[in-house]
């Protein structure tokens, strides 16, 4: 175990070599890399560090690059890559295409917003665009997590009942660009943690086979139920990976959702990303003043988190801060959770698009709203730029 | 005479892969060029392994649904754009893993010329150790029939019913300037040629491109039983020049052309597609001998 | 699909709601695919499949099974596209109406589509729209809001033609089998894909068959070699293997290899090349090393006794053709050998006499009684029908034509073949001084060349026509013209001049006149003339047949003698019947003559040989073929400008034979095999098998075929 002063995007390219280095009694491993601000800085560190049994390919673009790790993964090579904002939209069809193909390929995706017009700092809404894609997504609130639920994802990805991509989210500049004290595992423990990748479907040489031609309804519909069930399982299966996680290095890993102050909160406000540790700081500010409130961060996003969600938040007057928007709708994580049965219509706010500082004060307005309301209405944006 | 029989005899020589690598029950329409093309492949594969990335195209609606395949191999599809970068990541764990497998991407001119062109130059810039062959059917057929950049100049689709005012890209010219390690055009109508092609192809290591003229009797509104005959006398008018180019520099022409305005007026004739708007041959003569003269210096003055 | 849009926009020309889709997927020329409609009188909102429909059109009778018909309505139209009527389907489906028309056909006679793929469903939607009692207006328009207008008069050729089976039986339609839900493999066990065992045969319109068509030389050849099988043979399994060929037809491979003008050279597909293949050289060369007549006796349950008079290439042929069956011929000649005018007319130097005496002795070993050396009068010709079975006259064309103009009974004027018979039967006949040669035919070239050798001190030929019409065999021409024969054309003698001797011969100039009979142009003498100082003359103007051998009260009839309006058991073989003039022709018809004469006795129709198709031109691809000029004879032994022996030594091996295209004969090239879009041609025994099942008729095999040796068929 060794600590080191990195920036998010080092703290996931650490994390991936490390889990590259543990296939190499495996088929190896590959990756297909482009760079995009505020993620390049991962792809770089990748392109420099030396792995056993493994090739980096420097491509043209982000569609590119989810093709060769396709390409890698067929062929039973553990694989990673990165990207942001435009490139995961450039990238999008790809990334449908690992899903329906049930590849376990990892992706950094550093929260950027899309353009145009041009601006590179924090928003949800590009990973949240790819939600509908068959990919466990992952959204984290400090380098360490980044770190952690990297080595992770490919442990979820990876198992048996599982074999999906993995999405791990974290926020541009807030994690991208910060460093912290990260602890990152020895090689032998990721050893131990990632035996190396056997998939039931990879290519074999001379075996005919026609991957992904015509699949009639029949087919179709089978296969999708069967993507389905599976990214279903990543729940169940994630405290396996928990387990396994605290036994190998000796520390916790965070749960799909974080509560915080929830035991007697008659208000909670819901996020995702580093925006929660703000809002815990307004909600301790808040019971300071008295107020019974709570928060919720939500880490793991596909599969959503339904029941965890219906318990966690059963009974209480709810809020979501969204840092992205579905026009027309409203915050992503809000329109999701209203359909989570047996908890009260929740309330929207949208907050912090483009990357601006969400402040403790502007959370506090958030709860004083939410404590006056007798009823949810539309969203309501709150801007802090 | 030429060596009878064809090849050698090799289609049924114990050399010949035992597999092939397009099987009956394809449902590739009668007389399709590529069809022909993925029978020639499996003569020089041999005994070597080899994987199959195929991007959406005619090639892979070819080899039925699932869980069934036409294909006597490996194959995957790709998205439309992805064939090489699907396959270089194919290519590079076979390298990692010590394995002789040869990684083949098989696209259409849509894949290629138009859709895929980023990701072929990237491929082919980075000399992965790729066979990208494209089966060059000069429309977007699996469509229905649209124009690709690689439509000729004067041919009819449905999306220029009246005749593609412009020529098709040089889609050999792009690669040599590349500088690949090879690249050669293929002709359905000298299948010895194009065996040998293929075979080297398929040893050497590092980007290798080949464009085989693959007539569709639908597109085109031919006679199945013509795909042939319409390549060679694509090969005997100029049309389509057969050679290779190694390293990007030296050009080698394989077959003579006779320029022979018979062998253009019967290509165009033999082909609906020429014949709403009929072209005037006299530009499409002047085009190919000027293209020829460029090829001619190019052979004798490696750039 | 536009089958069911054309219905679908002729019931909306009636005011109809209307609805028309197909099942899209992977679309593929020729493959199976469902289209549907409905008509109704209000909006039609059901967007699915339709399951249970009123009618169907089936536009390939191979798809017409129980799963198409399944949840067809009881009562309801079943119109299918085949030749058949309709009572022959009709009692597979008692529930339904059955309708039939020849839609391929009527669209293939529209030119609708392609060879390969015949596009019908603009053709069955006029049959259809008959069958429902559409207003031919309403179709009319129909197709032109459609842009189909074109193929219309195919519509109405169907709407005409389509035929009405009888009512149907049961009230009940059977009901629909149960549809199974098929379990579906997951993506993660997908390990290997197995061939999708799809049927595409089915797509197939027409079908590709091999078949073996007359090669042009063998179609050429009137002695009735078959050339191309020989030639194959010499290539590809011997000289013993294409004696053996050629001994089916032939005793006298080493005569014609030497003396056939080679009508069949001169149809080889190769000529368009580079130059025929050398098919003569062949036939020489394959006697030289083979006897080509066979060893062996043939066995018949009736052995005829055959008189045949004259011992020259048909007689010859015919006593082979008798003996090599069972027969028993008795050959007559009052030469006292054999050969007619390959012994008394051709000069050894053309024919050496050693292989000639070894041919004629071979097929006198076969069992041919000879009676030489005596001329058979007309009252002996007369008799011969009571003391044999049959008689075959083969007396060639003994009558030489003459030139009575003025002057001709000069002496040192005569008749050519009397000058080879003296030079050739005789021996040492002499001739000097400047010698004229009249005549173009092979006879006078003889003449010419043999005069040269007899001590002539220069011959001139002179003929009436172009040298390029002249019937003697070209290489002969350039041979006697290399030996210093002069030649005059466009010369017709018009008198000789002279005291007592002939000095001179009075040559007019001929022009070129209108096409004759022969399709050249006719010899037109002009008043120009000059004389051509000589002192001797050779006449070589052609012979006729001389009627006066034939007895009192016969008359000859296609080729068989009558008496008093009854056909004898008398028949003429060779050039007394045909007048073709060639040894090869004379091989020819002695060996039918010999066939008829038996099939006669034996009250059997005469054969008649089915006139063969030969291979056209156009069915070679020469690109298949590289160049490779003929072979050259080997020089000839001796230096001398003139030799007296044979001076073509012939072919040096059998190579040439390698040229042979083998037209209409596949030599298994695999041209198919490479070529088969499908993989589905295999080498199978001496051939190849095509796997039906799965051919989609493409037709790229035939097409393909270097030699015309495949076709596609119904």
């Amino acid at each position: 175990m060794s600590e080191e002063l990195v920036s998010g995007n080092h703290a996931a390219a650490l994390a991936a070599t490390l889990a590259a280095r543990a296939n190499r009694g495996g088929r190896g491993f590959g990756s297909g890399v482009y760079p995009i601000t505020p993620q390049t800085e991962c792809v770089e560190l990748l392109c420099r560090l030396p792995i056993e049994k493994g090739h980096v390919v420097r491509v043209e673009s982000e569609h590119s690059a989810m093709a060769v790790c396709m390409g890698f993964s067929f062929a039973g090579a553990r694989t990673f890559t990165a990207s942001s904002s435009n490139g995961l939209a450039y990238m999008a069809e790809n990334v449908f295409s690992a899903g329906l193909y049930r590849l376990p390929i990892v992706m950094m995706a550093v929260n950027r917003t899309l353009g145009p017009p041009w601006n590179i700092w924090a928003e949800h809404g590009d990973t949240l665009m790819l939600r509908d894609a068959g990919w466990i997504q992952l959204y984290c609130e400090d380098n360490q997590e980044v770190a952690d639920t990297i080595l992770a994802a490919y442990r979820l990805a990876e198992d048996r009942r599982i074999l999906l991509p993995a999405l791990v989210c974290q926020d541009a500049f807030f994690l991208s660009h910060a460093m912290a004290r990260t602890s990152l595992p020895e090689q032998a423990a990721v050893d131990a943690f990632l035996p190396p990748l056997d998939l039931p479907h990879r290519l074999l040489p001379d075996v005919p086979r026609t991957i992904g031609g015509l699949d009639w309804p029949r087919e179709n519909e089978v296969h999708r139920r069967e993507l389905h069930e599976a990214l279903a399982r990543v729940e169940e299966v994630y405290g396996e990976v928990q387990a396994a996680f605290a036994k190998s290095f000796g520390r916790a890993l965070a749960d799909p959702i974080v509560p915080y102050r929830l035991d007697d909160a008659e208000i909670v406000l819901v996020s995702m990303g580093t925006t929660a540790a703000t809002v815990r700081a307004a909600v301790d500010e808040a019971r300071s003043r008295g107020i019974r409130a709570g928060a919720l961060r939500v880490r793991l996003f596909r599969p959503f988190p339904e029941r965890r969600l219906a318990a966690a938040l059963a009974g209480r007057k709810i809020g979501v801060l969204d840092r992205d928007l579905c026009p027309g709708l409203g915050g992503i994580l809000w329109a999701e959770l209203r359909g989570v049965p047996g908890i009260s219509p929740a309330q929207g706010y949208v907050a912090g698009l483009g990357g601006g500082d969400i402040r403790p004060e502007h959370v506090a307005g958030i709860l004083d709203d939410l404590r006056a309301r007798s009823k949810a209405t539309e969203p309501v944006f709150v801007e802090v730029g | 005479m030429s060596a009878e029989p064809l090849l050698s005899g090799l289609p049924h020589s114990a050399l010949d892969r035992a597999e092939p690598i397009l099987r009956a029950g394809n449902t590739n329409c009668g007389g399709c060029g590529m069809s022909v093309g993925l029978q020639l492949l499996r003569h020089a594969i041999a005994g070597r392994p080899v994987q199959i990335v195929i991007p959406a195209s005619c090639a892979i609606v070819a080899p039925g649904a699932f869980p069934f395949s036409a294909y006597g191999a490996p194959v995957i599809a790709s998205t439309f754009a992805s064939a090489a970068a699907m396959a270089t990541g194919l290519a590079h764990a076979a390298r990692l893993n010590g394995e002789a497998t040869r990684v083949i991407c098989w696209a259409g001119d849509g894949g290629t010329y138009d859709i895929g062109m980023a990701t072929l130059s990237a491929a082919a810039e980075r000399d992965e150790d790729l066979l990208y062959v494209c089966y060059d059917n000069e429309i977007y057929g699996n469509t229905g029939g649209q124009r690709s950049s690689a439509t000729p100049r004067f041919a009819a689709t449905t999306t220029t019913p009246e005749g593609k005012p412009v020529d098709k890209k040089d889609i050999i010219a792009i690669l040599a300037a590349h500088r690949v390690p090879y690249a050669a055009t293929l002709s359905l109508a000298h299948p010895e040629d194009a065996v040998r092609k293929f075979a080297f192809a398929l040893a050497e290591t590092g980007f290798r491109f080949l464009h085989l003229l693959s007539p569709c009797p639908t597109g085109w509104k031919s006679e199945s039983a013509d795909s042939v005959e319409l390549v060679r006398l694509a090969v005997r008018s100029g049309l389509f020049p057969v050679l290779e180019v190694f390293g990007g520099r030296r050009t080698v022409v394989n077959v003579e052309p006779d320029f022979s305005a018979e062998a253009l007026e019967r290509y165009l004739a033999l082909q609906g597609r020429f014949r709403k708007a009929p072209p005037d041959t006299g530009v499409l003569r002047a085009a190919v001998l000027a293209r020829w003269e460029e090829l001619r210096r190019k052979a004798r003055d490696p750039a | 699909m536009t089958g069911a849009k054309i219905i679908a926009a002729t019931f909306a020309r009636l005011g109809r709601h209307v609805q028309t889709f197909g099942d899209y997927a992977a679309e593929r020329a020729g493959a199976p695919v469902r289209a549907y409609t409905r008509v109704g009188d209000a909006p039609i909102e059901n967007r699915n499949k339709v399951y249970r429909p009123d009618h169907l059109v089936i536009l390939d009778a191979a798809l017409l099974d129980e799963e198409a018909t399944a949840g067809l309505a009881a009562g309801g139209f079943i119109l299918v596209n085949t030749p058949q009527p309709p009572e022959a389907l009709a009692h597979r489906f008692p529930a339904f109406r059955l309708a039939t028309v020849d839609a391929t056909a009527i669209a293939r006679s529209h030119d609708i589509g392609t060879r390969a793929v015949v596009i019908v469903n603009t053709t069955i939607a006029g049959a259809f729209a008959r069958l429902l009692d559409l207003p031919l207006a309403a179709l009319t328009a129909a197709y032109g809001d459609l842009g189909f207008s074109r193929d219309l008069p195919s519509a109405r050729a169907a709407h005409e033609a389509v035929a009405l089976g009888p009512a149907p039986v049961d009230s009940a339609a059977p009901a629909p089998p149960p549809r199974p839900r098929m379990s579906v493999l997951s993506l993660l066990a997908h390990r290997e894909g197995r061939p999708t065992g799809t049927r595409t045969g089915s797509w197939r319109t027409q079908t590709p068959r091999y078949v073996t068509v007359t090669a042009p030389c063998s179609g050429a050849c009137p002695a009735g070699n078959d050339v191309v099988g020989f030639v194959q043979a010499v290539a590809t399994a011997g000289e013993e293997a294409a004696a053996e060929i050629l001994g089916r037809t032939t005793p006298l491979s080493a005569v014609c290899g030497r003396v056939c003008p080679a009508p069949c050279m001169g149809s080889c597909s190769r000529a368009a090349l580079d130059g025929a293949v050398d098919v003569r050289g062949l036939e020489r060369h394959v006697a030289s090393r083979a006897s080509v007549a066979v060893r062996e006796r043939g066995a018949t349950p009736t052995p005829r006794r055959i008189a045949i008079v004259g011992g020259g290439p048909a007689g010859l042929s015919a006593a082979y053709e008798l003996a090599k069956s069972g027969h028993a011929p008795t050959l007559f000649d009052a030469e006292g050998a054999l050969g007619g005018v390959l012994h008394t007319g051709i000069p050894a130097f053309r024919l050496p006499r050693a292989p000639l005496a070894r041919e004629i002795a071979d097929v006198v070993a076969l069992g041919v009684t000879t009676r030489l050396g005596k001329a058979l009068s007309r009252r002996e010709i007369g008799e011969l029908p009571r003391a044999f079975d049959a008689v075959i006259l083969a007396l060639g064309l003994q009558k030489p034509r003459d030139l009575p103009v003025s002057g001709r009974e000069l002496s040192g004027i005569e008749q050519g073949l009397a000058f080879l018979h003296r030079r050739n039967v005789e021996g040492g006949a002499r001739i000097a001084g400047r010698v004229v040669v009249l005549g173009g035919g092979n006879t006078a070239i003889d003449c010419a060349r043999s005069a040269l050798r007899a001590g002539a001190s220069g011959v001139t030929l002179a003929y009436r026509r172009s040298r390029a019409e002249m019937p003697a065999i070209a290489d002969e021409v350039e041979a006697a013209e290399r030996e210093g024969v002069a030649f005059a054309f466009l010369r017709a003698p018009v008198a000789f001049s002279g005291n007592g001797r002939v000095a001179g011969v009075v040559l007019a100039e001929v022009e070129p006149g209108p096409l004759d009979a022969s399709g050249r142009p006719s010899p037109v003498t002009t008043d120009r003339r000059a004389t051509l100082a000589c002192d001797a003359v050779l006449l070589a103007l052609g012979q006729s047949a001389d009627d006066s051998v034939l007895p009192e009260g016969w008359t000859m009839r296609d080729g068989r003698v009558h008496a008093a309006g009854a056909p004898l058991p008398v028949f003429a073989a060779g050039d007394l019947a045909t007048g073709e003039g060639t040894v090869a022709a004379a091989i020819g018809d002695g060996r039918r003559c010999a066939r008829r004469a038996i099939a006669v006795l034996e009250g059997r129709e005469e054969e008649a040989a089915p006139p063969e198709r030969t291979v056209k031109p156009s069915e070679i691809r020469f690109h298949h073929f590289d160049r490779r000029p003929p072979t050259p004879h080997v020089p000839p032994a001796s230096a001398a400008a003139i030799a007296l022996a044979e001076e073509d030594a012939g072919l040096p091996d059998g190579s040439e034979a390698a040229r042979c295209l083998s037209c209409g004969r596949c030599t298994r090239c695999d041209t198919c095999l490479v070529y088969c879009p499908d993989g589905v041609i295999a080498r199978d025994g001496a051939g190849y098998v095509i796997d039906l099942d799965y051919c989609k008729g493409c037709g790229l095999c035939a097409a393909e075929c270097p030699r015309g040796a495949m076709e596609m068929g119904a």
